[in-house]
Order: C-alpha cells, then sequence, then structure tokens
C-alpha cells in the first residue's frame, strides 16, 4: 500500500506499508525532506510496526514523536504528516 | 559562538570532471575534513564526467527513478548524503557546487535562513548578470521565469556540507523518462507541469556556462575571500575508499528502496 502527502509548505512524504490481520507492517518512509540524523528514518519506520489499522491520526502521530532519537530535527516533515501519509496509504487500499 | 564569511579562511577547489559516485564520497570526505579540522572552510565547483540521476538520502529508488530507462540511457544512478528530491544531470547541464563550513557559521539560524545565508552570494552574483534571483522555501533558488535549482543541506559532526545544483540547460524530455516525478508533489504548485517549473540559466544569461561560474567565484571572492586550492591526494584516497565500502554498493543505493 502507497500513500504520498505534501504537507503544506514541507516536502513530500511518502509511505509504504503492508497491512497483516489489522495491523501495520513494514512501515517504509521515503520523500525530498530534510532528517537529522539520518537514522532518524528507520526508527520511524519501526514505531507503527504492530499497531492497528485502526488508530487514529493523531495517536500515530504520537507514536512517531515518541520514536525520534533525541535531538532530531525534521525539515519539511514532521509527525502528524508521517501519519497523514500513513492514513492515505491505508485509504487507498480501501477503495 | 557564531562565526561571520570573513571569519574563515575559504579554499576553491574545482578540479577535472569525475565520476557522479566519486563526487557523493567527496562531499561526505571534504566535510568530515573541515568536521575534523584537517580543512579549512571550502567552495567546491563540481564537473562531471557522466551523466547521472542523483536521489535525495531519504528519497524511494523506485519510486522516484525508472532504472530502465536510466540504463537504455546511460545514466549512472547515485544516493546523497543530503535530503532533498532527484537531480537529473548531464555534463554541461548543470552547476553544482558544495560548501563545507563550521556549524559556527549557521550556528542560532532556522533552517530557512541557514539556506539564504550560504546561497546569498549566488543570489548577487546572478543579479550581476541581469536574473532577479530569490530564495523560495523551503529549498529553491528561483526567478520570475521559473525555477533555477535546488539546494540541500546536511550538518556532520562539527560541519555542515550545503550544495546546490542548479540548472544551464536542460533535456526535459529525457529528465522526465528517468525521473518519476508524481502528481501529488506538484499539488500545492499550481498547475505547472514538472518540465515548465524548470528554466535554466542558459536561456536566463545567454552566457556560456563557464562565464556563470566565473562570475559566481569572482562575486565569493570579493564578498568573502577565497584562495584556489585543489583536492589532496589524502582526500580523494579518503573519497574513493568511500565509493568501495559506502557510495558504490548496492546496500547504499537501495537504502530507502
Amino acid at each position: 500500500m502507497h500513500g504520498e502527502y505534501k504537507m503544506p509548505g514541507g516536502k513530500l512524504v511518502v509511505i509504504d506499508l503492508e497491512a497483516r490481520d489489522g495491523h501495520l507492517a513494514h512501515v517504509q518512509l521515503s520523500g525530498d525532506f530534510f532528517l537529522e540524523p539520518d537514522q532518524a528514518l528507520h526508527a520511524i519506520n519501526r514505531a507503527p510496526d504492530g499497531l492497528s489499522v485502526d488508530l487514529g491520526e493523531n495517536a500515530l502521530a504520537d507514536t512517531v514523536r515518541g520514536a525520534l532519537p533525541t535531538g532530531t530535527q525534521m525539515y519539511g516533515i514532521s509527525p502528524e504528516a508521517v501519519a497523514m501519509a500513513v492514513r492515505r496509504a491505508l485509504l487507498a487500499e480501501a477503495r | 559562538m557564531r562565526t561571520s564569511w570573513n571569519d574563515h579562511d575559504w579554499q576553491l577547489i574545482h578540479d577535472a570532471p569525475q565520476a557522479p559516485v566519486l563526487h557523493m564520497a567527496l562531499d561526505e570526505a571534504l566535510t568530515d575534513a573541515v568536521a575534523g579540522g584537517r580543512r579549512p572552510p571550502t567552495l567546491r565547483i563540481w564537473e562531471w564526467a557522466a551523466p547521472a540521476v542523483v536521489i535525495g538520502r531519504f528519497q524511494s529508488l523506485r519510486n522516484e527513478v525508472d532504472s530502465d530507462a536510466a540504463q537504455r540511457h546511460g545514466i549512472e544512478v547515485v544516493r546523497r548524503i543530503s535530503g532533498g528530491g532527484a537531480m537529473f544531470i548531464e555534463p554541461g547541464n548543470t552547476i553544482t557546487y558544495s560548501l563545507y563550513a563550521p556549524v559556527s557559521l549557521v550556528e542560532g539560524l532556522t533552517f530557512q535562513e541557514s539556506y539564504a545565508l550560504m546561497d546569498a552570494w549566488v543570489l548577487e552574483a546572478l543579479g550581476q548578470l541581469g536574473i532577479r534571483a530569490w530564495y523560495q522555501p523551503l529549498n529553491d533558488i528561483t526567478s520570475d521565469a521559473g525555477k533555477i535549482g535546488g539546494a540541500a543541506q546536511t550538518r556532520r559532526g562539527g560541519a555542515v556540507l550545503h550544495h546546490v545544483t542548479m540548472a544551464y540547460d536542460i533535456d526535459a524530455a529525457k529528465m522526465l523518462q528517468v525521473l518519476r516525478i508524481g502528481r501529488e508533489k506538484l499539488s500545492d504548485k499550481g498547475t505547472q507541469s514538472a518540465a515548465k517549473r524548470v528554466d535554466p540559466l542558459r536561456s536566463q544569461t545567454g552566457l556560456p556556462r563557464e562565464a556563470v561560474i566565473a562570475r559566481m567565484v569572482d562575486t565569493f571572492r570579493r564578498l568573502h575571500g577565497l584562495a584556489d586550492d585543489r583536492l589532496h591526494d589524502d582526500e580523494l584516497a579518503h573519497a574513493q575508499k568511500l565509493v568501495r565500502d559506502k557510495f558504490g554498493t548496492a546496500p547504499w543505493l537501495a537504502d530507502v528502496p
């Protein structure tokens, strides 16, 4: 499943993921945003693993925020934008 | 403490054309050399030995690049260490440069301010060539006629890397065959097509590429001081090792598959 979200005033935030028995799996974030340190990407990918596909956007964003390494800097991307891209990936599949 | 441009002893590297993958490695090697105090702050002007697609640190290889088309056109695909978007490069068609500076130069600035600071000299040089260019946040250099280029920064240790590719000329049809440019990305940029978004320096200045670069270098030298340097043997060796161990490997290229 694939979802894209162009954050207003920001960059393109892309999520590819799978849903298995109602749970998120193999979440892969990509896009033309800026993120430091770069290992934060892998922390964000792991964060939603196993969560319910029914989890709301706010809870998703909180989960992503909580997984960021200390001192992470985001430019053109935010936990909320990641959550929006996840929701869009799931909705795209539902259609 | 924050430093200013003139607190630093700026060096210029403008070497012979190099392979795209070596350019990726040189950016890491030289940023780390400045962070480690082994090299003074440096401006490097790139010359390309081969066509390339350069994707950003966090871009998906398969989402961004049509690998079959790239192979068909003999275009090397490489991943850089900074974020930002994909660039389509043909030798002689772009003006690419890197600044390697201590983070003290941008200390306390927002990201937006630090991008604008690092390219103020370029906007001045373009102004002298008759192009009224400005920064379009987050990271574009643009003019009334269209987008000229894009910048990206990353910080490593005590150094900041700021690099920019500006379009001098562009084969937009070939670019669109190789890059997958999605509709969502263009959603807040109006109805312009991807090809029309870029208006290159050749049409805007009517000058040879070398003349544009010469004006840029002169402007930097006048504003901030600039001594002629070259890539040192140990720096080249370090970069070549990084090509073997990292930038030339499949795991790095497909780190975001």
